[in-house]
Order: structure tokens, then C-alpha cells, then sequence
């Protein structure tokens, strides 16, 4: 039984919803074809999501298999290497945030301070080239420079060094992942940087040539404070896929030789649920990734709203 | 003065040629895959192919171009991706622009449900199934819609939407307009670079996408660019039929290397052409006063 | 006289469309699915689909569907069955078991002998009983075409170059070794480079039979088999064969005479090895080796000898050494569950066709002017071409393979300015058969793994021996994988084969 204030609480909340719809209809209007695509394109194949609660077999289908409860993520937790998946996964993706974010926004900065446009526009065209070719064909090609008589055992050659096969050892696999995430993908990063720093106002740069500020004063005191709200909510989306470490990547790039330390829950997914169709445990595991990527942007949104009046995305 | 100038071209320079090594460390893949493609048979059979192409030849090239099913693959992505980037800015401005006025009381609970569905995914039979009910299946329809609007592309935008200058549009409502004529008429036209990043990333994923004609097309004559770049990537089996030596000068390997170029130098020009919105102060002209 | 003609005319189209709808209606279509490397699809009316219709009486279709190693052809498998348009007849492809289990199939016991005796007769009793027995619901029944086949793997070696350097082919591990050096060291391949790898194989160490074999472990491209070692049927990757054999592969490494990105290459990137003429020693089909022979030639000039490598006999293995062979080596067909007897006629009609060998042939050559080309009564084979070929669904010829028809085929392609290569390859098929040893595990089925999908994929045996033999880990780590093995759904697996062992006596 409710008690006085709590109904009127209550009638002020819908009161202010209806209030709200009133004055601002239009908005309401504009969001409604986005929630209702979000809706039958997401929200309801979502829902069947049930079937890692379920020994799911297709031709059963979802609703008349058998149910069994937490079964498959106990399968999962017990699994004889679940601690070094776990750990390759989250040292990779915090690897990931560490070194490969930063690139995109410390290039974006570099290629604004180049004067001639000619050159900006070709470099900025080719950095983003390896963005189109696909995993398989790149890992084809880190494995040749790898190689033997690859470019880097051949520069190792010159100096005196013994060849190195740096692909079969597991102490070099988060490096090359490292280093092979920021070649093909730090170029295509500096897009929505290139465009922010496109908004910024002009008169701050004329106001700062004015008072005699150098480029790169420009730089560190007008362009990268300005460009910081898009590096923060670039950084939520990056937390939020935090666990997303891109499968071909590191399946094309993966040996068995380096499973200590590439073998991540994409690549134990694969082995397990893919190669044997068995679809209750790749969703599982599927949704065991999503909830420690909520928890992580829902900590760090509410961090970033702390920063920053406008920070964060709700 | 003087000694301003010259720190301060010092600054450029180390810029440019740091950046000028990125470029020439980015170029290289492509450049393989490009040498793989004007190569003989031989040369590529024996992997001795690094970065230019050794016992030049066109034949390679010559077989791919004059397939008519890659052309028609080609008419294809190029007519979803027009079609679907199009689609895709109106649907996502229209969901971009209210949530970001915190005015609008959904505002918060959308955005929730926005991030949901981006950590969020669904697993592939239902997904399959959920939109097979609706009729995407065998349609060219199911390699556009699905794609149309996704949670990232939208929070960017909202971002720009969020740096607006608030004075424009008080203006304009003070004036009278209302919300939709903002949009339209105000905010958009104004934050073009916007408009092109976010136009260029739905290109790009529509241009790419391979899983959505996997599972939903059937008919090789509505197969989009990726699809064909599939076909001929696969390794072949171990056991070969006993046949006859192709008198041909080019390989498995060398069309795939062809199919793959052919399949993204289109979609790597576009950015160039998309940079002058990029230029500064493209985004806004009017705020000065 | 014009009117007459006209209607003449026009009742004998009539009379034609009566006879071809009529004809239409007792064809019964059928969906068949199953590999394809990127060849076209079988669309009903197109050339490849009248060929099999006039082969076997009955319409076969197959739409695109990528194989992509397997992975993709099985999620849109799925996909299909989930929305409750599973193929007619398909390749399982391994999930056979869960078909099976949920009822998706259909039971071919009461139908198979008698209305497909070609195909039943074929494959014979002895193979069945190996199906009946692998049935995973224990009631004996048949549930799929297995795909026959027999030991057709084996090493090869560069007979030109032991011609070259006086050398005669190995028989012991010491002779062996001291061929492998005189290739690394000799420059046998004279060019004037020191570029040659003795040996080597692929990646997760498979192909590397020429190794494995003289231990005495079964091991058929790579993959482990389950064999009787001390009476008792193991997973050879456990025992002290393989512990033994990975020592010496490792020895072989470190002292340089394997190719150091054994671990590494990839199906084309060996081949390219070989090809370029750099290799001493590999293993693969021998039947196919005119393959690297012409390629060998093309690129160096040189008309290599690519000869069967005999058994060697290692240290303390002296003449327990075989080549793997393989009988009962998968399922090819499982027939989805249907009361449409029509449509169970024309399943039993294509698979007696199927295996009617006097039809092969027809089934081999495909489409005239398409897959193969008849020249003065002659009819070849023309080279794969995914831009143009259909991809040819039925190849009972690869899957219920004798190497009689294999030579039988080879020879028809003699008499060509390939007879040299080619006489290579028949020369080695009648060699091998001597080398093939049967391990007792053949047709074990899939369902002993049960969920213990790590020991299916041999993933513990895959990390450990890479690096032992990389020497990353020393030979005594081999104990610790084997404990961990069994400890980890290694023994649960064993006891199931053994149960499965026991009850096929």
C-alpha cells in the first residue's frame, strides 16, 4: 500500500514525463524510428540469448531444448586453462587501451601540424589503407617479415644476429598483437579525430598566434583540450569492448606455440563451441564477455561524469 | 620572431617525417598483395614475391576484369552501399540529435539501452531467425537494413551533436523554428565533417560486410564484392584432380591477390575526396558573432 | 497448306510439352550438400544438373555454400536446419552425433541393401558392421554413407638427388641422418646456394609422417590415431612411440636439418618450398606427385625423381614401422528425415548409382566441354577453373577409392608429354601398398570424445609437441603432458574407446 508522498512522488514522475512529451514532442517523434529499428534488429534476437541456459540443438530449436541452468558457464569456469584465457584475454585488452588508443589521437595531433596540404592528404590516405585488408591477408604477411628470410631476420642478419622466429615464441605474441593492432588500425582511428579537430574555432588560433604561442603550445593548450570529449567517449566505446580482442586477428596470428599466451576466449571459443557447433556454449561464453564489459563502462562512465560536467554516456 | 618561426618549423618537420614513416610502414601490405597480383606463376608458386612483382604480367588482372559476375558483384555493393549510408545518416541524425538534449526525458534511458545493445549480442541462430521472420531472406534488403544504424556510429555523433554551439540554435528557436527545422537546417548543413566521418564508417562496414550475405543470400547474382573475394581465398583440398596443366600465367594465389584489390580500391578513394571536409573551421562558419 | 502446317505445328508443341511435363513430374529433385572450394553452384537445368540426371535418374542440386575449412559450411548447415529447411542428402561434417541424437535423420538400415545394392555391396559387410556399431543411440542401426578409403599417404623423397650424390635410399635412422646432411651439406640441387631444407613439414607438425611412421605411430596427416600399443588400444600422441619420435624430430631441428619454419608453414607456403626444388624429404599423396614434379620442373629445369621413401627403421623400432593407412575414413551422406517415399526412392536410387563403379568414369569427366574435353575418342580432364565449373557434388571416386581406379585413371593419362611425371606417380601407388598398416582405431567414432572437445582437437598434444620440438621444452616435459592428458578427459576418452574396441570383437 502506498503511502501518501510516495503516490504523489509517483504522479509527479509521470506527471513530468507527460509534461516533458508535451513540450518536447519532437524529439520524441525523431527518436522513434532509431528505437524501434534498435528494437527488432537487437532487442529481440537478443532474447536468444537463452540458449546458453540451454543445451541448445538446432534442429530441437530454442524453445524445446533442454534447459540446464548454469550448466555450460560452469563448463566454462572449469575448463583446465580458464585462468590463462581469462588473463591473455584481459592483459591483451588492457594492452590494447594502453598502447593502441593513444596512437589514433597522438597522430591525429601530428598530421594537424603539417603545413603543406598535399602531402597531409596523401599521408592521411595512406595510413588508413591497411584498414581495408582483412586479418587473414595482413597475418600472411606479418608472417613472412617474420620469416626466416623475412625483412626483420635479414636486418637482424646485417647486425650479426642469429635468425629470430618470433611468431613460435609465447613470450613475443602480446607484442606482435600490439604492434600489428596499431598498424592496421591506428590510421583509420585518426578519422574522428581529423574531424573533431576540423570543429574547433579558428579565432582561438588566431587569438593564441597573437599572443605569440608556439605551434606546439597551440597544440598541448587549444587543440588537444578541445579534442578531449571525443577522446573520452572514443574511450568508453573502446572499455566497452573491452574483451573484443577481434578473433581473426588473433586466431591468423596465433601458433600453438604461443597458446600460453594468445590464446584467448574467442580463439577457446572456436575450438569448442564453433568447430563443434555447439551454439549454448559460444553464447555463453558470449555473454559472460558482455557483462564484464557492462561492469567496466558503467564503472568508468560514472568516473568520467565525475571529470567532466558532460562526461560519460548517460 | 625569427626564432619562433624557426622552432616552430623544426616542430613541422619532425612531424612530417615521423608521419611520413608511418605512411611508408601502412603502404606496405598493400604494395605485397599488389606485386602478388602482377606476378607470374612461377614466381608466385615458389613464394618469391616480397614487395614488387617479379616476372611482371597482366594475366592475372586480365581474368578478374573480364568476369562479368565480379562486375556485377561490384554493382552490387556499390548499390547497397549508396543506398544504405544514405539511409543510415537520416535514421542515426534522427536518433543522435534528441539524445543529445538532456531536455529530452527518454534521454537517459535510451542511452542505456543504446549501450546495450553494443555490449550486448546476439547469438547468430536467433539473430538469423528473428530477421529471416521479417523477410530478409534472399533479398537485397538483408545486406542494407541491418546495418543501417548501430549503436557506436550513433553515440559518436551524438558527441559532435553535444559540441554544437547551444547559441545558434536558441537563436533560431527564439526566431521560431522548431526542432526538426533545427536539424535539418541548421545543425546538419553546418557539421559536415561529421556527416562524413559518420557516412564514411557506415560505407565502409556496408562495403565490407561478408557475414550478412553469408547468411542471407543464396543467389550468387546478388553476392556483394566480399563474397567474391571469399570464394577465392579458400584453400584449396589436398587431393587435386588429374587434369591437364593450365596454360595460363597465373595462379590460385595471384587471383586472389587481384580479387582482394579489386575489392577495396574503390572504397580507399573515397576518404581522399572526403578530406576537404576535414579542412578547419568546416564545421562551423557561423558562430563567430 | 500454311494453315494445315500450323496447326500441324502447333499439336506437336503441344505433344512435346506433354511429354516434358511428364517427364518432370516422375524426376524427383534432391538437395545435396557438401564441399565446395569456390566452384559454382548446381542449379536445377543447368548442365551439370541434366549430367547427373542422365547419369542417375535423379535431379541433384546444391546451391553455393562456402566450406571455408569446414566452419562456415557448418553454421550455415545450421541456419538451414533451424529454420526448418535442412538439404535432402549433406555431409555432416561432424555433427552427426547431435543429428542423430535429436531424431533430424533418417534411419537407411531397412532401404540401403535393398535398393541400393551397387553401393551396399561395395562398401561391404565388414565396413558396416562398423557403422552399425558406431551408432551413438547403441541400436545398431545405419545412419550414414561412410566415405572408404585406403592408405594413400606417405613420404616422398628426391630419388634424383641421392642419384646425384652417390647415396643409396636410407633403410636405417643413421642412414637416414646422414642423407639429410649430405642434402643440407652437398648443394644437391646445384644452384650454388645453400638453401636446402633436408626436411620439414606443417604447421601444428603435420605432415611429417616420414618421422612419425618409423616409430610406429599412427598418425594420419598429422592427426594422432588410436592404435594397440602394448595390447591395448591408445591415442598414439601418449605413448612412448611418439615420445621417442619427437625426440628425434627435435634433434633434427636443432641441428638444422628440418626447415626452421616447419612449425609455421602453411599449406602453400611448403608447397612453394618444394616446388622451388629446395626439398629433400616431404610427405604427402604419393599418387599425386607428378603434382611437384612438373612444378619442380618448371621452376628449376630440372626433371626430378620423386620416389616413394621406404619405411626406415629407427632405433629399436626395426620393422615396426608403417605408413598409416585408413579405411573407414568419415561419412560422406547422411539423409535427412522425410516420410516422402518418393523421395526415399530417389535418395536410394542416386547412392545405388553412386556406387555403381561402371559409372565412375561418368561421374569423374563431369560436363563435356565444362569439367573435360574429349579429343579423338579421348576424353581428359581440363583443369580446375572456379570462373566456369560447377562443382561436381558426387565423387564416389574419391570417396569409395581403390587404388586400382587411381591407377586406372593415371594411366589414361599416359602417353602425353606428362608420362614422366606421371609414370612417377603410378610407380609409387603399387609401391606403397607393402608400407600400409591398418591401425585398430580405424572408424572410431567421433562420439567417443563426448564433450571433451580439447582431446577432439588435440590441443594439448598440438602445443606440447611444437615445442618440444622447437626445444622450447625439453623431451621430459612429454610425461607432463601425457599426466595432464589423461587427467583432463584423457582417460574418460580412452575407457570409451576401449569400451567401443571391445565390443567390435
Amino acid at each position: 500500500m502506498q503511502n501518501a508522498s510516495q503516490r504523489a512522488a509517483a504522479r509527479t514522475q509521470s506527471k513530468g514525463l507527460a509534461d516533458n512529451f508535451r513540450k518536447y514532442w519532437p524529439y520524441y517523434v525523431m527518436a522513434m524510428p532509431g528505437v524501434i529499428y534498435l528494437i527488432i534488429f537487437r532487442f529481440i534476437p537478443m532474447l536468444g540469448s537463452v540458449i546458453a541456459f540451454e543445451d541448445y540443438q538446432v534442429y530441437t530449436g530454442i524453445f524445446s531444448s533442454q534447459w540446464v541452468g548454469m550448466k555450460n558457464f560452469v563448463n566454462m569456469f572449469t575448463y583446465s586453462d580458464f585462468s590463462r584465457i581469462l588473463t591473455n584475454t584481459l592483459i591483451l585488452g588492457a594492452l590494447r587501451i594502453l598502447f593502441c588508443f593513444p596512437v589514433p589521437v597522438i597522430m591525429a595531433l601530428m598530421m594537424n601540424e603539417i603545413g603543406a596540404p598535399r602531402l597531409k592528404k596523401t599521408i592521411q590516405t595512406a595510413v588508413y589503407i591497411p584498414y581495408f585488408l582483412s586479418w587473414i591477408i595482413v597475418s600472411e604477411l606479418i608472417f613472412d617479415l617474420l620469416g626466416v628470410s623475412g625483412l626483420f631476420n635479414r636486418a637482424r642478419a646485417l647486425f650479426g644476429l642469429r635468425p629470430l622466429l618470433v611468431m613460435q615464441q609465447s613470450k613475443y605474441f602480446r607484442t606482435v598483437y600490439v604492434f600489428s593492432t596499431i598498424w592496421k588500425e591506428a590510421g583509420w582511428g585518426t578519422v574522428v579525430y581529423m574531424a573533431a579537430i576540423a570543429g574547433i574555432d579558428q579565432s582561438l588560433y588566431e587569438a593564441a598566434s597573437i599572443d605569440g604561442a608556439t605551434r606546439f603550445q597551440k597544440m598541448r593548450f587549444i587543440t588537444f583540450p578541445m579534442l578531449l570529449p571525443t577522446v573520452i567517449t572514443m574511450l568508453l566505446l573502446q572499455i566497452g569492448s573491452f574483451m573484443e580482442l577481434g578473433f581473426e586477428h588473433v586466431f591468423s596470428l596465433l601458433t600453438p606455440m604461443t597458446y600460453s599466451t594468445g590464446d584467448i576466449f574467442d580463439t577457446y571459443v572456436y575450438r569448442v563451441g564453433i568447430l563443434q557447433a555447439q551454439y549454448s556454449i559460444t553464447t555463453a561464453v558470449g555473454l559472460f564477455q558482455s557483462v564484464i564489459g557492462l561492469v567496466m563502462v558503467v564503472f568508468f562512465n560514472q568516473l568520467s561524469k565525475k571529470i567532466s560536467d558532460d562526461g560519460g554516456l548517460w | 620572431m625569427r626564432k619562433r618561426s624557426w622552432n616552430d618549423q623544426m616542430f613541422s618537420g619532425v612531424m612530417t617525417v615521423i608521419l611520413i614513416l608511418c605512411a611508408v610502414i601502412a603502404v606496405i601490405p598493400l604494395l605485397s598483395v599488389l606485386a602478388l597480383s602482377f606476378s607470374s606463376k612461377i614466381a608466385v608458386n615458389t613464394n618469391a614475391v616480397t614487395l614488387f612483382p617479379v616476372g611482371f604480367t597482366l594475366d592475372s588482372w586480365k581474368a578478374i576484369v573480364t568476369r562479368p559476375d565480379m562486375w556485377r558483384a561490384t554493382a552490387v555493393t556499390i548499390g547497397t552501399t549508396l543506398v544504405g549510408t544514405f539511409l543510415a545518416l537520416i535514421i542515426t541524425s534522427l536518433l543522435a540529435y534528441p539524445l543529445s538534449k538532456k531536455e529530452f526525458g527518454l534521454q537517459k534511458g535510451i542511452m542505456i539501452m543504446v549501450v546495450i545493445t553494443m555490449i550486448f549480442k546476439a547469438p547468430t541462430v536467433p539473430y538469423f531467425l528473428t530477421l529471416r521472420s521479417i523477410g530478409l531472406y534472399n533479398s537485397v534488403w538483408a545486406m542494407i537494413l541491418p546495418h543501417i544504424l548501430t549503436a557506436y556510429n550513433m553515440i559518436v555523433m551524438r558527441t559532435f551533436f553535444l559540441g554544437f554551439p547551444r547559441e545558434v540554435e536558441e537563436s533560431a528557436t527564439i526566431d521560431g523554428c522548431g526542432p526538426f527545422r533545427i536539424l535539418a537546417q541548421i545543425v546538419l548543413p553546418s557539421s559536415k565533417a561529421v556527416i562524413a566521418v559518420i557516412g564514411l564508417f557506415y560505407a565502409v562496414t556496408i562495403w565490407n560486410q561478408y557475414q550478412h550475405p553469408l547468411y542471407f543470400i543464396s543467389d550468387m547474382n546478388m553476392f556483394p564484392l566480399q563474397m567474391k573475394v571469399r570464394q577465392f581465398v579458400t584453400e584449396s583440398s589436398e587431393l587435386q584432380t588429374i587434369a591437364a596443366k593450365r596454360a595460363v600465367n597465373y595462379t590460385e594465389r595471384s587471383l586472389k591477390a587481384v580479387v582482394v584489390v579489386f575489392a577495396i580500391v574503390p572504397i580507399m578513394l573515397v576518404y581522399p575526396k572526403l578530406q576537404k571536409y576535414f579542412e578547419k573551421g568546416a564545421m562551423l562558419g557561423s558562430v563567430k558573432g | 497448306m500454311k494453315k494445315v502446317l500450323s496447326v500441324l505445328f502447333a499439336i506437336l508443341m503441344l505433344l512435346s510439352m506433354v511429354s516434358v511435363s511428364s517427364a518432370e513430374e516422375t524426376v524427383v529433385d534432391l538437395s545435396v550438400w557438401g564441399t565446395n572450394n569456390g566452384f559454382l553452384p548446381v542449379e536445377k537445368g543447368s548442365p551439370l544438373y541434366e549430367k547427373y540426371l542422365e547419369i542417375t535418374g535423379v535431379g541433384v542440386t546444391q546451391p553455393y555454400v562456402e566450406w571455408n575449412g569446414g566452419t562456415t559450411y557448418n553454421e550455415q548447415l545450421n541456419l538451414k536446419i533451424a529454420a526448418g529447411e535442412m538439404p535432402d542428402m549433406f555431409n555432416p561434417n561432424g555433427m552427426e552425433t547431435t543429428l542423430i541424437k535429436s531424431g533430424a535423420l533418417l534411419d537407411l538400415t531397412p532401404y540401403l541393401e535393398k535398393y541400393a545394392p551397387n553401393l551396399y555391396n561395395l562398401i561391404g559387410e565388414e565396413v558396416w558392421g562398423s557403422v552399425r556399431a558406431n551408432d551413438p543411440t547403441g541400436e545398431g542401426k545405419i545412419w550414414y554413407i561412410p566415405s572408404v578409403i585406403y592408405g594413400r599417404n606417405a613420404p616422398m623423397i628426391r630419388k634424383d638427388w641421392l642419384d646425384k650424390l652417390g647415396l643409396a635410399m636410407p633403410k636405417t635412422q643413421a642412414e637416414l641422418v646422414d642423407v639429410l646432411k649430405a642434402f643440407y651439406e652437398k648443394d644437391p640441387n646445384g644452384n650454388g646456394i645453400a638453401d636446402e631444407l633436408p626436411s620439414g613439414g606443417r604447421a601444428e607438425a603435420r605432415w611429417m609422417g616420414q618421422f612419425f611412421a618409423m616409430f610406429g605411430v599412427a598418425m594420419w596427416e598429422g592427426y594422432p590415431q588410436w592404435d594397440l600399443y602394448d595390447g591395448e588400444l591408445t591415442y598414439s600422441a601418449v605413448t612412448q612411440n611418439m615420445k621417442d619420435a619427437l625426440q628425434f624430430i627435435a634433434q633434427l631441428y636443432q641441428d638444422g636439418l628440418l626447415d626452421p619454419e616447419t612449425l609455421l608453414n602453411n599449406k602453400s607456403q611448403w608447397d612453394g618450398k618444394i616446388n622451388a626444388g629446395n626439398v629433400g624429404i616431404w610427405e604427402h599423396i604419393p599418387q599425386e606427385c607428378y603434382n611437384y614434379a612438373e612444378a619442380i620442373y618448371e621452376s628449376t629445369g630440372v626433371q626430378p625423381d620423386v620416389a616413394l621413401l621406404p619405411v626406415i627403421d629407427a632405433d629399436g623400432y626395426e620393422g615396426k614401422g608403417f605408413y598409416t593407412g585408413r579405411k573407414l575414413s568419415g561419412i560422406e551422406f547422411v539423409v535427412a528425415k522425410t516420410d516422402d517415399e518418393k523421395k526415399i526412392m530417389a535418395v536410394m536410387q542416386l547412392l545405388n548409382a553412386y556406387g555403381d563403379t561402371s559409372k565412375w568414369m561418368d561421374f569423374y569427366n563431369g560436363v563435356e566441354g565444362m569439367h573435360s574435353v574429349t579429343k579423338d575418342g579421348v576424353t581428359s580432364r581440363l583443369p580446375d577453373d572456379k570462373t566456369t565449373q560447377q562443382n561436381l557434388i558426387l565423387t564416389p571416386y574419391n570417396t569409395i577409392s581403390t587404388p586400382e581406379f587411381q591407377v586406372e585413371l593415371l594411366t589414361s593419362q599416359l602417353g602425353t608429354d606428362r608420362e614422366w611425371a606421371i609414370s612417377q606417380a603410378i610407380r609409387n601407388v603399387k609401391e606403397l601398398a607393402q608400407y600400409t598398416h591398418l591401425p585398430a582405431g580405424d572408424g572410431i567414432p567421433n562420439s567417443i570424445y563426448g564433450e571433451y572437445a580439447d582431446i577432439q582437437n588435440r590441443t594439448l598434444y598440438v602445443e606440447y609437441a611444437t615445442k618440444i620440438i622447437t626445444g622450447e621444452y625439453s623431451i621430459d616435459k612429454f610425461d607432463e603432458f601425457v599426466d595432464k592428458w589423461y587427467a583432463n578427459g584423457g582417460q574418460a576418452v580412452t575407457d570409451n574407446a576401449r569400451a567401443w574396441y571391445a565390443a567390435k570383437q
